[in-house]
């Protein structure tokens, strides 16, 4: 077993006064990836956005390997090495495929490192590179969907979550994402991954949760459960 | 009474006419900067009808009203496709053109060898009814609050109605209403219209009591200020804008404290009721309170529960 | 009957320099927060209040009146900036614009009380005049057009050639997506406030010194013209509101000529009004400033 990257205890999120985290207790170890299912409201996002610092939690812990981050700037969370893929990719759309880049990198200030990151990601998606002075709202969801998980690389993250990757996209695009998510996991970056598709999401996980309304209620290894009998619980939330 | 009293009360009683004129479309969810127009409208139609055709003040004060409501009406409908912002700065363009227009509208006629009308930015001298009639200011005052107390009953009888329940629905999600079956056009015009009709009495009282009419008094200052008398006092009744107004002429212009700096306190304090009660003093949350907290303290266990929290019927289309 | 023409679009053109700088800070504020601040014509107004103090108090030279002016404006707008925006900055946007009005009553006393006369002077800026063929400029109209292309292109350089205007675009667009990518929001709106109200305090500057005098009604006038001109040129685009700001010059200078001074006014809120009926995404709607406008309406 590797060594715990993020840790996240007791961790409870509340919009005015609807808890939409109820104490959530998990971590992703260093290396892997890690997948948390569940239905729709069942606070997945919540807890991507309170990781990221979007959103405040009211209580519990937030560790990066051992350092508190819990209710810290958004900011403060990048530089420490965590970086957010979020649902439906919010790509700026009138800035340019490579502006949308130095944004990401934001929390640097090493230009020409900056400079080699934006070519490097131009290597890995070549699509990027023919749209480079494109604004990204003209991109396809697949295209934005690549800026985003470029867009979060910029920041070197030594975790990246990931929120609903292949929300939209047509199959072909969504075996694109995954093949790419496995190769960013191949090359040392940790990931933390919110999946609707429950199938390709346990193909690729060494670990996965499951959340519901609000409360982790099952983790455990692809493959020492029955993989139906997950999904079913994932979409619809029914007992084991 | 006390003549400044009087005169301070009968400030109050007017502007409260056009402050509620801003509650109703605050309620709706809308805020306009150009309620003083029809307040203006109101003014001068009423002025016209008792001053140069010899009308009757009751008759003048309807006249003032409907004339008010008619321009919200024509105004309704261009300013429907516009919202939030769009609908502020709309009702903004809308008053400044009206006050121009008056500053510009000559329409005199010579009564007992004098001309009497309107005449563009000189003003509109001569509205002499309530003087001539010998009604003294105490009177007028009472009268005031009589009307005003007319307005408010309709106003609470509005609020517990399918109407007032659709008003405030529209005010709360437009989207959500419109599903449910609300015809949001027949809803926003009419509540433009009713606004503007309030406004229009205000400025019918105002024309009479003041027997002077100046365009540049109806400027968007006045318009503001209604419609942050609303914010201050609270939303949740009509009884807010009037803590409001209170607040302001009743408390801030009248107690000489704060001569010249009665600008530096009313704009602060609405600034911090901004940060600390954004719904203002009276707002929904609080009247609930009120409300329970009366019933429990006068009324016996045995009357029924329900009222102004009920939440609206399914309206029809 | 052609000299009056151009010599009438001329001085619009000129006189609307001015309500485009007023307009670029005014939109500048409402591009990066959504939401609209009044009190904008009134924090200049303060500025130049400062700046004719330094003038009248201590017979100050041009530059030290200027700088009086831009500080001025500047630190009124940093005190609007925490109270009527950062502070509710969770609440609905109409919040802030009406906590901004509220503002405004509030400098504006504080300017009568502590300038109890109604007009003060101001220094000129550029005393003259050039007379090529049958028409006429006046040299600080000059001054004013030359500042206004000026400040245009530097804002252009600083919006699309450096990190914080990379940031600023970002926030702008999309303030969640900026504050996880590693911006500092909060401060990035702040200083976008700053900056708008630095170059309503140039517009201020330059306005006063133009007429080289100042009332405290200054501020409703600022605020008013920035308005209308923004919305004419569609709210939260800085083109627009170059163009806005022209336009609006070239209207009241072609109404006041041909209908007479009493229809300036009105005919720019006539045609104000029309284009919040017609085209409320300004001269440039387009699908840019369409998206912007969507936004707006939940404001």
């Amino acid at each position: 077993m590797s060594e715990t990257l993020l840790k996240v205890s007791d961790v409870a999120t509340a919009y005015g006064a609807i808890e939409a985290l109820k104490g959530v207790s998990l971590s992703a170890a260093d290396g892997e990836i890690t997948c948390l299912l569940g239905p729709n409201g069942a606070g997945k996002t919540t807890l991507m956005m309170t990781i990221a610092g979007i959103l405040k939690p009211r209580r519990g812990s937030i560790t990066l390997r051992g350092e508190e981050v819990a209710g810290r700037a958004p900011r403060h969370i990048v530089e420490r090495g965590i970086a957010l893929v979020p649902e439906n990719r919010l790509v700026f759309p009138d800035m340019t495929v490579e502006e949308n880049l130095r944004a990401g990198a934001f929390s640097r200030d090493d230009a020409a490192e900056i400079g080699r990151d934006v070519e490097a990601m131009f290597t890995r998606f070549p699509r990027l590179r023919e749209r480079s002075a494109q604004n990204a709202g003209t991109l396809s969801g697949g295209e934005q969907q690549m800026l985003a998980i470029s867009r979060a690389l910029m920041a070197r993250p030594k975790l990246l979550l990931m929120d609903e990757p292949s929300l939209g996209l047509a199959p072909l695009i969504v075996e694109d994402i995954f093949r790419i998510i496995r190769e960013l996991n191949a090359e040392g970056t940790t990931i933390f991954l919110v999946e609707q598709n429950a199938h390709m999401a346990l193909r690729i996980a060494n670990h996965f949760y499951l959340i519901e309304q609000g409360r982790v209620v099952f983790d455990g290894t692809p493959g020492e459960v029955e993989e139906e009998e997950i999904i079913k619980r994932a979409y619809l939330g029914t007992e084991v | 009474m006390d003549e400044y009293l009087v005169q301070v009360l009968s400030n109050i009683g007017m502007i409260s006419f056009l402050a509620l004129s801003a509650y109703i479309l605050l309620i709706t969810g809308e805020i306009s900067f150009g309620q003083q127009a029809f307040f203006a409208i109101g003014a001068y139609a009423s002025g016209i009808a008792t001053a140069m055709w010899g009308w009757g003040f009751w008759p003048g004060l309807v006249w003032g009203a409907a004339a008010a409501g008619a321009a919200a009406f024509l105004l309704a409908w261009p300013t429907l496709r516009m919202r939030g912002l769009f609908f502020a700065i709309g009702t903004l363009a809308f008053a400044e053109m009206v006050r121009l227009i008056f500053e510009i509208f000559r329409y005199q006629v010579e009564i007992d060898g004098e001309l009497v009308g309107p005449n563009g930015s000189e003003g509109f001298r001569g509205i002499r009814y309530i003087f001539e009639q010998d009604i003294s200011a105490f009177h007028y005052m009472l009268l005031i609050y009589a009307v005003l107390a007319g307005v408010l009953a309709l106003l609470f009888v509005i609020e517990r109605t399918r109407l007032g329940a659709i008003w405030r629905m529209l005010g709360e999600d437009e989207l959500l209403a419109e599903t449910e079956g609300v015809n949001r056009t027949y809803y926003k015009v009419l509540a433009t219209v009713v606004a503007g009709a309030v406004a229009g009495i205000g400025g019918a009282l105002y024309a009479h009591m003041n027997t002077y009419l100046e365009p540049k008094i109806f400027n968007v200052m006045l318009g503001v200020h209604s419609l942050a008398y609303g914010l201050i006092g609270g939303l949740g009744t009509a009884f807010g804008p009037l803590i409001g107004v209170g607040i302001d002429i009743g408390l801030l212009e009248s107690a000489r404290i704060f001569s010249g700096y009665r600008m530096i306190v009313f704009g602060g304090l609405v600034a911090l009721l901004l940060i600390f009660r954004p719904r203002g003093l009276l707002d929904e949350a609080a009247v609930h309170a009120l409300v329970a907290w009366w019933r429990n303290t006068f009324s016996s266990p045995a009357k029924r529960s329900g009222g102004s929290g009920r939440p609206p019927e399914r309206p029809g289309a | 009957m052609i000299v009056d023409f151009v010599q009438n679009t001329l001085d619009g053109i000129f006189v609307g320099s001015s309500y485009s700088l007023l307009a670029i800070g005014f939109t500048l504020i409402f591009g990066v927060m959504r939401r609209l601040n009044l009190s904008y014509g009134p924090s200049i107004m303060l500025g130049t209040f400062a700046g004719t103090l330094l003038f009248v108090e201590f017979e100050a030279g041009l530059l030290a009146v200027a700088a009086a002016t831009l500080a001025g404006a500047v630190l009124a707008g940093v005190y609007v900036e925490r109270v009527c925006f950062w502070a509710i900055r969770r609440g609905a946007a109409l919040a802030s614009m009406v906590s901004s009005f509220a503002i405004w009553m509030q400098l504006e006393e504080i300017v009568t009380v502590v300038f109890p006369d109604r007009t003060y002077p101001f220094p000129p800026l550029a005393d003259f005049a050039l007379e090529p063929g049958p028409f006429f400029v006046r040299g600080d109209h000059l001054v004013m057009f030359a500042c206004a292309a000026a400040i245009t292109v530097l804002l252009h350089l600083l919006l699309y050639r450096t990190r914080f205007g990379l940031a600023l675009r970002a926030v702008s667009r999309n303030p969640a997506a900026a504050a996880f990518v590693g911006i500092n929001t909060g401060l990035v709106l702040f200083s976008a406030f700053a900056l708008a109200s630095a170059i309503g305090g140039v517009a201020g500057y330059l306005i006063a010194a133009a007429d080289q005098q100042i009332t405290p009604f200054f501020g409703l006038w600022a605020t008013f013209k920035g308005l209308i001109a923004m919305t004419l040129g569609g709210m939260g685009s800085i083109p627009g509101a170059i163009a806005g700001g022209l336009l609006l010059g070239i209207i009241e200078a072609h109404s006041g000529w041909y209908l007479g001074t009493e229809y300036r006014d009105l005919s720019a809120y006539a045609v104000l009004f029309a284009f919040l009926v017609f085209r409320p995404g300004g001269l440039f709607a387009q699908r840019q400033t369409l998206r912007s406008q969507l936004a707006a309406r939940r404001v």
